[in-house]
């Protein structure tokens, strides 16, 4: 049922929108006029949907002839967000001569559309001697050629609106100039800069293309275009001048014959210099609380905490809102609370699209330092109320709060977005079991390095390892000259062991062995006999008496291989001796 | 000559070891004074410790905490970025600077880094200069294995696996050598200071006459670009740069 009901409103709302869209005005050509002229008045209705609308009958108008009227109509189709949007406008021009000379008003006239009624504005027109001018050429166009400097005046200026003409310091005044012409424009261009002097300005508009809206000033329609609208903030008092803007404005004049592609003239125009009266703010009965705030303005404030713990930070807010000098004035003191930190407030000022108005927001990050009830006094927000013309002083409210024991552990950092919420209530405690040694920065010792030059020696030896298994793997003279040690040794073991025992076997392992080795030593096959050893050893760089001593070895152990049990436990013993000392120059020797 | 030299040793060895008792006694001095909550003496007592010569990050941690007590926020701030400096992963410390920095006048701190670089930060703290130093030993032992095996049995045909190991391993090694270097070079740097007095100005040049650029309180960390004569020009982390006088701060240095 609701939604029926919030549908069927909507309905007539729209309903009630569309009406509302009809608009209807009146205006002349001229305002001045000759007695032998004639004056075009034209009535205008534009909107969305205005159907069929029979030519308006005009009242009988004093001093006026009506001549007649003619109508014209233009559409014009526009397409906003897919939506396409209609306006018909419709003309209606009245060709009227005046009767009389003087001064004359073509009075409202009303307009019944739809079952409801439109009411025009009045027009003055003002009726002299003679001619002043041939008409504008064409009734449809309004742009003209500029002929004399009166007629300048008339159809081209510049115009300052002020949104107020009394007003207190600080308070501030919309300025808006306006260039109203009926001429063609072929460019326009300030002529230099404009200095406010006495006024801090803000800029709220200054046009970027040119642009004109069609406006009727003092019954007459105009070209118009906003060139720049500002906010002043007066700093002082007494009668304080609002500068005038100067603009260069080109006006393409109409040609006159074929080859003639028409020219433009540049004119320099300049708005009526205006002034405002600033009333200084009074001094006497000023606040001790008053933050230079002049307009008018609203206070609230939020908490976003009242019940916490020791540790816990909340957001206290003010939030001054309204129209004034929001920018300039000083923002309200907060007064100390005990076991609370306040934090520097985080300002932010959101202005209006038109400059005076906004609102300002204080945002105080507060942190609980000890347990117990606290009261957050009212903060006083004293302002001067230029409405009133006088001081007001507004409250926020006192808050209560409720501080718990918290737990001092920290918060995790992590989640820290700001400053304030980073860690607990306190710093931590010290380190007490420290060993208090000078820490070693391994990457500044020495010994460090050396690991790492140790650890890089590991390449080279394997390659050495590689290259050895290399020629081991190719040369099998090679391991053989290698393993000739390894068997040496395990024949003299045997040999030694025979001889503990005094085993004449020792004789034939001595002989053995031995030969083997210097078989392997010599590159050549193991069972080659003791004689081609010998002389094979003679070749190389050998001492004689070295291989003598081998001789006669080698005699020794054939004579007692061949006569068993002919040697004493002494003679093995001395022997044994001898084998062992040759040996151990045999290994000395190179091959 | 031997027994003269061996005496030497022995009265050497035992003034050292009466030395490390005597800072042991120093040390449970100060910690008992800083329990009664006697931060002065507390102080002056981890202060004789310092002078000794030895380069603690618990110690500087302890000297910070004790400066933080008696209100001097600028050396605080200077010994718990110290004791940062020896080891960067030292939770404590990190926890208390960032709890001394709120108490500045300035607000400080980069809370608006990306994920990316915050997590990099992260990383990067959480390693020590020495665990980074035997991380990158070990993996280069572990590179130079795999290289000498390649070498030894480099007639086997099945070499791949190895290769793919050994490039991984050198990418990892790389990775941490780089880190190892940054931070090595972060050790030894001294180009960041820390304001001790209640406040400094800066100017846009070496001296009083040149213009105001900006005013800084005590605590505020910044980067000293270079100096001349008694003043420094230093950079801000917001990057505003002025030249301040050099008596009003302390560089961060071991």
């Amino acid at each position: 049922m609701k939604k029926i009901i919030f549908l069927l409103s909507l309905l007539l709302i729209s309903q009630f929108l569309f009406a509302q869209q009809i608009e209807v005005e009146s205006y002349v050509d001229r305002t001045k006029i000759g007695i032998s002229d004639l004056v075009k008045y034209t009535i205008e209705i534009s909107g969305e949907k205005i159907g069929n609308i029979s030519t308006p009958r005009l009242p009988k108008i004093e001093n006026f002839e009506n001549l007649g009227s003619s109508t014209s109509s233009s559409s014009n189709y526009s397409i906003v967000n897919g939506k396409m949007t209609s306006k018909v406008t419709k003309s209606y021009t009245y060709t009227l001569r005046p009767l009389k000379i003087g001064n004359y008003i073509i009075p409202p006239i009303t307009i019944k559309i739809k079952d409801k009624s439109f009411t025009t504005d009045p027009i003055h027109i003002k009726v002299s001697e003679g001619s002043t001018q041939p008409a504008p050429p064409t009734s449809s166009s309004f742009t003209q050629q500029p002929n004399s400097s009166l007629d300048l005046s008339d159809n081209l200026f510049l115009k300052a609106d002020i949104s107020k003409n009394n007003v207190f310091e600080e308070e501030p005044i919309i300025v808006e100039y306006k260039l109203y012409s009926r001429y063609d424009i072929a460019n326009l261009a300030f002529a230099g800069d404009t200095n406010f002097e006495g006024f801090w300005k803000e800029d709220i508009y200054k046009p970027e293309s040119i642009s004109f809206d069609r406006e009727t000033y003092n019954g007459i329609m105009y070209n118009v275009m906003l060139m720049r609208s500002v906010a002043l903030f007066p700093t002082r008092s007494g009668k304080l001048n609002i500068p005038s803007v100067v603009l260069n404005v080109d006006i393409r004049t109409q040609s006159h014959s074929f080859f003639d592609f028409g020219t433009t003239k540049r004119y320099n125009i300049k708005n009526k210099p205006t002034s405002v009266k600033v009333k200084p703010i009074p001094q006497n009965n000023k606040p001790v609380s008053f933050s230079n705030a002049v307009g008018k303005f609203k206070l609230s404030s939020n908490i976003s905490q009242t019940q916490l713990n020791v540790g816990d930070s909340f957001t206290y807010t003010i939030t001054i809102s309204g129209t004034g000098n929001l920018k300039q004035f000083d923002i309200p003191k907060l007064k100390e609370v005990n076991n609370l930190r306040f934090l520097d407030p985080e300002i932010t000022t959101d202005i209006n699209k038109n400059k005076i108005s906004g609102k300002k927001t204080i945002k105080y990050l507060i942190i609980a330092q000890e347990k117990g009830n606290f009261t957050l006094p009212a903060v006083p927000f004293t302002y001067f109320d230029t409405s009133s013309g006088s001081y007001k002083t507004l409250q926020t409210k006192p808050y209560q709060l409720k501080i718990g024991e918290g737990d001092l552990t920290f918060v995790a950092s992590s989640a820290a977005q700001s400053i304030v919420s980073l860690e607990g209530s306190d710093i931590g405690f010290i380190i007490t079991d420290s060993e208090l040694v000078s820490k070693n920065i391994y990457f500044d010792k020495f010994f460090y390095w050396f690991i790492w030059f140790i650890i890089l020696l590991f390449i080279p030896a394997s390659i050495l390892y590689s290259n050895e298994r290399t020629k081991l793997q190719g040369n099998i003279d090679y391991i053989r000259q290698k393993q000739a040690n390894k068997i040496l040794k395990k024949y003299m073991k045997e040999a030694s062991a025979l001889a503990d025992k005094n085993d004449p076997g020792f004789y034939a392992a001595a002989q053995l062995g031995l030969s083997s080795y210097l078989a392997d030593k010599l590159k050549e096959p193991r069972g080659s006999s003791t004689e081609y050893i010998i002389t094979k050893m003679s070749l190389k760089n050998i001492p004689n008496e070295l291989i003598e001593k081998i001789k006669i070895l080698f005699e020794t152990c054939n004579q007692a291989r061949f006569m068993p049990g002919g040697f004493s436990k002494e003679r093995i013993k001395a022997d044994f001796q001898h084998v062992k000392e040759t040996i151990n120059e045999i290994t000395k020797c190179k091959f | 000559m031997k027994k003269t030299m061996f005496t030497f040793l022995l009265a050497f060895m035992a003034i050292s070891i009466f030395a490390v008792n005597q800072i042991e006694l120093i040390h449970k001095e100060a910690i008992n004074s800083y329990n009664e909550k006697d931060y002065q003496t507390a102080l002056e007592k981890f202060s004789l410790i310092e002078n000794e010569g030895i380069v603690n990050s618990d110690l500087y941690y302890n000297i910070g905490n004790c400066y933080f007590r008696i209100n001097e926020i600028g050396r605080a701030i200077l010994y718990f970025k110290k004791a940062l400096k020896v080891r960067s992963d030292h939770q404590a410390a990190r926890r208390n600077l960032e709890y001394a920095l709120t108490f500045t006048k300035d607000k400080q701190n980069s809370e608006s880094e990306s994920v990316i670089r915050s997590f990099w930060l992260k990383a990067f703290d959480s390693l020590s200069i020495n665990l980074l130093a035997i991380i990158t030993l070990a993996l280069f032992m572990i590179i130079i294995v795999f290289i000498s095996f390649m070498i030894i049995h480099y007639k086997n045909r099945e070499k791949t696996i190895p290769l793919f190991m050994t490039t991984i391993f050198i990418f990892l090694f790389s990775v941490f050598l780089i880190i190892s270097i940054l931070k090595w070079q972060e050790f030894h740097s001294d180009d960041e200071g820390v304001l001790l007095s209640t406040s400094a100005i800066g100017f846009s040049g070496p001296g009083e006459d040149f213009t105001r650029v900006f005013t800084i309180h005590e605590g505020m960390i910044f980067k000293i670009e270079r100096s001349e004569d008694n003043w420094s020009l230093i950079k801000l982390e917001n990057g505003l740069g002025g030249w301040i006088s050099k008596d009003t701060y302390v560089r961060i240095e071991l």
